[in-house]
């Protein structure tokens, strides 16, 4: 697929996706507020109960920060991951235009994905920047100009990564006729696997560092420690980065017999 | 009202029949439910590993709380969320006029004829993990037989609660021709009754006991098997019910005034 396809491609989900202006807004915004008020209770029962002064390696003000972080970050990651694209296309037949068009079907579908976080990068920075004119870092904060450049590389890592885990769960649908509730667990897992309900610290040592390996710490907990100044050597953000590109590349070759297999039995109506 | 209970009966005979022709998606949603069942059992275990107590209660008391929660959901996602999710669609398509005219209740047909049977699998599976829960919780006799039928009447109106609560964000369609937004602003905000009540304070916690009152769906409830069943929280509870439906119950008939078939 040549570049100035696949950036024509990106803008037009972009542009796509804003059409619903206010329904984006408004889920943004309540996603955020709702998730950050129940942190912000339940995290401080817990800590006023202990009276500890940090849990998990986290005082109150940076947990906050760093459930913030992965609000923020986690919806760059994942897009529009359950509207699943791809499953419904081949469901409904739709797949078939792919198959006639002089491009690749899944770099077709990446730039759509990439397309769909465009708004969500938006609002990434918007809020980032209202949240902290309004509130401020904690005192304790590693957030830096070269924290958020830093950033960027694992972003990009973890956006490919969560593509890939979704890809093959959609391709079932050339046996399954609704394969959103698969979604759903992958979304689930993700979120507690990957750190987003919990940082790892709060796990069991031996989950904690069994995790680390896994994909979906890569998808979120990794990149919002590195924007929070948390992975301050270049060991640990190297290793973070080669576990996140190595389970692309291992999902990426599971993906092609899959889709190969699939499309023998598709018969161009959908199911 | 036997006429209702018959044609209800029709709905399940229907829904169950429906089910079984997808076989794998049957399976799918069942798959999906326990993974979130499992999802939060773990995440309540994680928190305890750093405390004894949350909003007053122990990690024994917090299962029983969640399994409520889990109950209440697989009430919602059999009997009613198919329903919820089918509305907005017939609404901006036109083919509500079929309900319309059909000689029973609209808001009864459009709110119960789709019955998930699927997630009547992950019902039994949710009464499965709160017996667990009571069965585990120390001295369980000590809750009480009449605490525990409050607990499950209490779970009902959750369950009712939560209906009234998902359908008033859904209306709005009526007017705005779209409710993605909305609808997602309910999901999120149902977050808020994920966690037990009393974590919550000053303002927060007026409004998830009354005007938003996603605490009670499942952690009033949960502290009613404590904590035992007052005058002053029964009315309490009487009184959000009788209002969340007597609104549901106007912005429908206002809602229906509204709509003009297709071009909704």
């Amino acid at each position: 697929m040549s570049l100035r396809l696949f950036r024509r491609l990106v803008f037009l989900e972009a542009s796509k996706l804003m059409s619903y202006r206010g329904d984006f807004w408004i889920t943004a915004v309540a996603n955020l507020l709702a998730t950050t008020v129940v942190h912000w209770f339940l995290m401080r029962a817990i800590f006023d109960t202990t009276g500890a002064e940090t849990l998990g390696g986290y005082t109150l003000p940076e947990i906050m920060t760093y459930f913030i972080g992965v609000n923020l970050i986690g919806r760059v990651v994942r897009g529009a991951d359950l509207q699943m694209g791809i499953a419904s296309e081949i469901y409904d037949g739709g797949l078939s235009r792919y198959l006639l068009y002089p491009t690749r079907y899944l770099p077709f579908k990446y730039a759509q994905h990439l397309g769909a976080i465009i708004p969500e990068i938006i609002q990434m920075f918007l809020f980032a920047g209202i949240l902290i004119a309004i509130l401020g870092l904690p005192e304790e904060s590693g957030v830096t100009w070269v924290s958020i450049a830093m950033t960027l590389p694992t972003l990009v890592i973890a956006n490919l990564l969560y593509f890939l885990l979704s890809t093959p769960i959609q391709f079932t649908s050339f046996w399954a006729d609704n394969v959103w509730s698969l979604g759903v667990l992958l979304r689930f897992t993700s979120l507690l696997l990957g750190g987003a309900m919990l940082p790892l610290t709060w796990f069991p040592e031996s989950a904690m560092h069994a995790l680390r390996y896994l994909p979906f710490v890569a998808c979120c907990e990794f990149p919002v420690r590195v924007a929070t100044g948390e992975v301050t050597t270049l060991g640990e953000y190297s290793l973070g980065l080669t576990v996140g590109l190595a389970w692309c590349g291992v999902l990426g070759l599971a993906c092609l017999p899959i889709w190969r297999k699939g499309q023998l039995g598709y018969t161009g109506v959908g199911i | 009202m036997k006429r209702y209970l018959r044609l209800y009966l029709h709905f399940l005979r229907f829904s169950f029949s429906r089910a079984f022709e997808f076989r794998v998606d049957f399976w799918f949603r069942i798959v999906m439910d326990c993974g979130f069942y499992a999802v939060n059992l773990i995440l309540f275990t994680l928190f305890y590993r750093h405390t004894d107590t949350i909003g007053g209660w122990t990690i024994d008391q917090s299962y029983i709380f969640i399994s409520g929660f889990f109950l209440v959901d697989a009430i919602h996602m059999t009997v009613f969320s198919n329903n919820m999710w089918w509305l907005p669609l017939l609404v901006n398509k036109g083919d509500l006029d079929y309900y319309l005219v059909r000689p029973v209740s609209s808001l009864f047909f459009l709110s119960l004829r789709e019955f998930a049977a699927n997630s009547f699998i992950n019902l039994l599976i949710a009464i499965g993990i709160m017996i667990w829960a009571i069965a585990r919780y120390p001295g369980p006799g000590e809750l009480g037989a009449l605490n525990i039928v409050t607990f499950a009447v209490l779970i009902g109106t959750g369950a009712f609660l939560h209906y009234c609560l998902h359908l008033l964000f859904i209306l709005p369609v009526f007017w705005l021709h779209t409710n993605r937004g909305l609808a997602m602003v309910f999901f999120s905000m149902g977050k808020l009754g994920e966690r037990p009540d009393r974590i919550y304070t000053g303002i927060t916690r007026m409004v998830l006991l009354t005007v938003l009152p996603f605490s009670l769906i499942a952690s009033v409830p949960t502290d009613t098997l404590f904590a035992g069943l007052t005058v002053g929280r029964a009315l309490h509870v009487t009184a959000v019910c009788v209002g969340m439906f007597s609104v549901l119950l106007f912005l429908w008939s206002r809602g229906l005034r509204g709509y003009v078939s297709a071009s909704s």
